[in-house]
């Protein structure tokens, strides 16, 4: 009797086990509403309306106007860039934008590719939709959304679109790319209420393509686009059918990351570590800590203070391209500081640079692009999506000169299917701009993992 | 034998500490700076004083109507108050008002209602009100007094309070001669062109400042970075320093003491010297002393790593330079206004004339760079390790953005004769609260006097 009772017991035991193991925790959400005032009843207006980027002789006016105007402040003696962006170089970049950038013809460049607006949870949001021009008899192009970050937008993504919807090679992937804007950045609409975290963004992104008609499709993002996709996957781990992302700060300092960082110089093997993994972390206090805390004023101002620190430059263009432009200069290669020009040219030209400046100016999103730091950081870092992990096949590029670097380890702990994890050749946080061809290469080898392993 | 050996080596020791502990008062040591452009200059410096007259124009004013008008506004979220920062819609309100009905040269003719000057010193030109009393009793001397300003405040921020000290009411009261003095970089002081210009800097030059008018001996006072300044001043001229009187006191000193009281503090107030209102201000320590704070410092955070980047904007743009100087002035008097209705205790004119200062100054920079002078040298800094052995006195203000209890205080400051827990007022007190300001610093150095009669 006691025997049967013990087997029955451990079967019972196993059976719930298996149970609650299928218990894969599924990030929720709920349907926001971020309009003005309370949400109406009744159906909303899904329709998908064709966006152009304009522009009007008064809108350059005013920029040139208030270019002229600046008010510029010498930088101290032999300082390059240790005090933030330098003023002689300041100065180039404005005589530039002001008398040899040419707005018209880059909103030209920007409509190249069909832009539009839909209506979701009460805002409007804006993406870019590429569809490949020749696809192969019988194939069908593979969904892709890429997502943007701080201060960058969807043109970070214009060098490696065609890479991805016209790839040279025949056994490439050819894919569609969608490439939204965050509400609250660009061409989206930013909420008017607040709480508008990267969940409330990834579950709005999802529903986008499910409007679009996608059942399954792959996501790729670098800075919050990283985040917002890992959400997306975390929301909805049946229609991302595979995640890339080109950053990954680790989420929670669990345990292994906690060892490797005390014993992970003295026993690299131990932890996976790689030369370059030791190089980035080690010695500690330098690399995790002083070099962090003096690169992340911006951070902490913008998850406190949003509304005060961007409302000057929204009045300034150039107060606004040296905050920006700051980023495109330190996150690209942190030795950058040292030089006069911040190195900015060596790696992007000026018309690109600005190009997405204007994307700031013209649509006066600065505040709002700042506000998603303290809708994010200021609920804590114990949030939901923070301790979940992730279990949609993903693929890491770790670019070299990306301002945190996480080993192939503490990405483990986080993506519990990691299928690649590439220590790239060269290149920073601004990724798609400054490598395209690598990143494209990456993502192209990443998906054809992922599709290999669907059709065994 | 062995006792006789014994007693000399006791001796000996003693002698020993006595004379290490005199000789180890130790003083911070400075050297001469050099902060104008390019290479230091031969031979002496033009020590001459030249009167200053505070001066605005047409196109002043009408550059500043027009990029009023300019301005870009973007709404605040429902229901935000100032949890965002400052406020979209009150901002529209001060904006229609500086556009409208603030008289910026009625405002100039009030900055001039002392007499300002400007003198060279170590290569840059220092600016400072010098007041006298207008009457002063037969057979007495005005007692000098420093007062140094903070940021994002300026010598103006003393206007109220300066004739309760020139012309105190009171007959028993000291009359004092004052001197308000600009930190390079803020107003009306040259902003230095060198790496390096911190804290002990400023003090430097303003011990000489001092003794350039002729004073050999004079008391200071300060909140905020003049709180800092101030105290080097004293540990830098500890002769001729009299006393120092402060309304800012962040610990530096005295570690282990501060981190038991931290911990045991809330269960045994008494045993630190807690008063009620101690425990209020630290306890819970993790939202108190961390959340809070953390709250609070971001512009500390990139002011002290980026000054050129995040003031750019700010230098072009005076609705955004008005919305970060006051969002200080509405946080940093009283927390609550983050989440109430905004309401400022102090007029408008008084707010816009003090942004007005950093705007046609064009110092906003400059003056975001003194945190990264500070800060960025690391917390372990001489003049930081060292104690303060002038007589000290601390007014400790309920809504002051730190709160320092006594037994905080007593590891820095060794000489601590008054420590005064006031009624009310937060950290720009001497313009909240001039009245309770100038009482403390009256009994402060009546205190101080007093002893040295003896």
């Amino acid at each position: 009797m006691y025997k049967e009772l013990a087997v029955a017991l451990g079967l019972g035991a196993v059976v719930a086990l298996v149970f609650l193991k299928k218990r894969k925790r599924v990030l929720k959400a709920q349907d926001g509403w971020w309009g003005v005032g309370a949400c109406p009843q009744g159906p909303e207006d899904d329709s998908i309306r064709p966006f152009k980027v304009e522009t009007t002789s008064e809108e350059i006016e005013d920029l040139h106007h208030r270019l002229d105007q600046t008010r510029s402040f010498p930088s101290l003696e032999d300082s390059q860039f240790h005090y933030g962006f330098n003023s002689r170089y300041l100065e180039k970049v404005v005589s530039y934008w002001r008398n040899d950038f040419n707005w018209r013809k880059q909103v030209d460049k920007l409509n190249k590719y069909p832009h539009f607006k839909t209506r979701i949870e009460g805002i409007d949001i804006h993406y870019v939709h590429v569809k490949p021009k020749n696809l192969a008899e019988g194939t069908h192009a593979v969904p892709l959304m890429m997502v943007h970050g701080w201060p960058g937008s969807f043109y970070e993504f214009y060098g490696i679109i065609p890479l991805l919807t016209e790839p040279s090679s025949p056994d490439d992937i050819t894919f569609e790319v969608i490439c939204p804007s965050i509400p609250g950045y660009g061409f989206s609409e930013a909420p008017r209420k607040k709480g508008f975290d990267t969940v409330c963004a990834a579950h709005i992104f999802n529903k986008l393509m499910k409007r679009l008609g996608f059942n399954q499709y792959y996501v790729q993002g670098g800075d919050w686009g990283s985040v917002i996709t890992t959400n997306m996957a975390q929301l909805d781990p049946k229609a991302v059918k595979g995640l890339h992302i080109n950053f990954a700060p680790p989420g929670q300092a669990g345990l292994f990351v906690m060892l490797s960082i005390l014993f992970g110089r003295r026993f690299p093997k131990l932890f996976g570590f790689t030369e370059h993994d030791v190089k980035r972390l080690f010695p500690t206090i330098e690399k995790l800590v002083v070099d962090t805390l003096r690169e992340s004023g911006y951070m902490h101002i913008q998850s406190t203070k949003p509304d005060t620190v961007g409302r000057g430059l929204n009045d300034s263009p150039v107060g606004l391209a040296s905050y920006i432009l700051e980023k495109f200069s330190t996150w690209t290669d942190p030795e950058f500081k040292n030089l006069e020009d911040g190195g900015l040219e060596r790696k992007y030209s000026l018309d690109d640079l600005l190009t997405n400046v204007m994307i700031y100016w013209t649509s006066r999103c600065i505040i709002s692009s700042m506000r998603f730091y303290k809708e994010t950081f200021g609920k804590g870092l114990n949030q939901p999506h923070a301790k979940l992990p992730v279990y949609v096949p993903t693929g890491v590029a770790s670019f070299p000169n990306e301002v945190v670097h996480s080993p192939k380890l503490w990405v483990t702990q986080k993506y519990h299917k990691l299928k690649t994890y590439t220590p790239m050749a060269r290149g920073g946080h601004f990724a798609a701009m400054e490598e395209p061809q690598l990143l494209a290469e990456d993502v192209q080898n990443f998906v054809k993992i992922v599709e290999k392993r669907k059709k065994k």
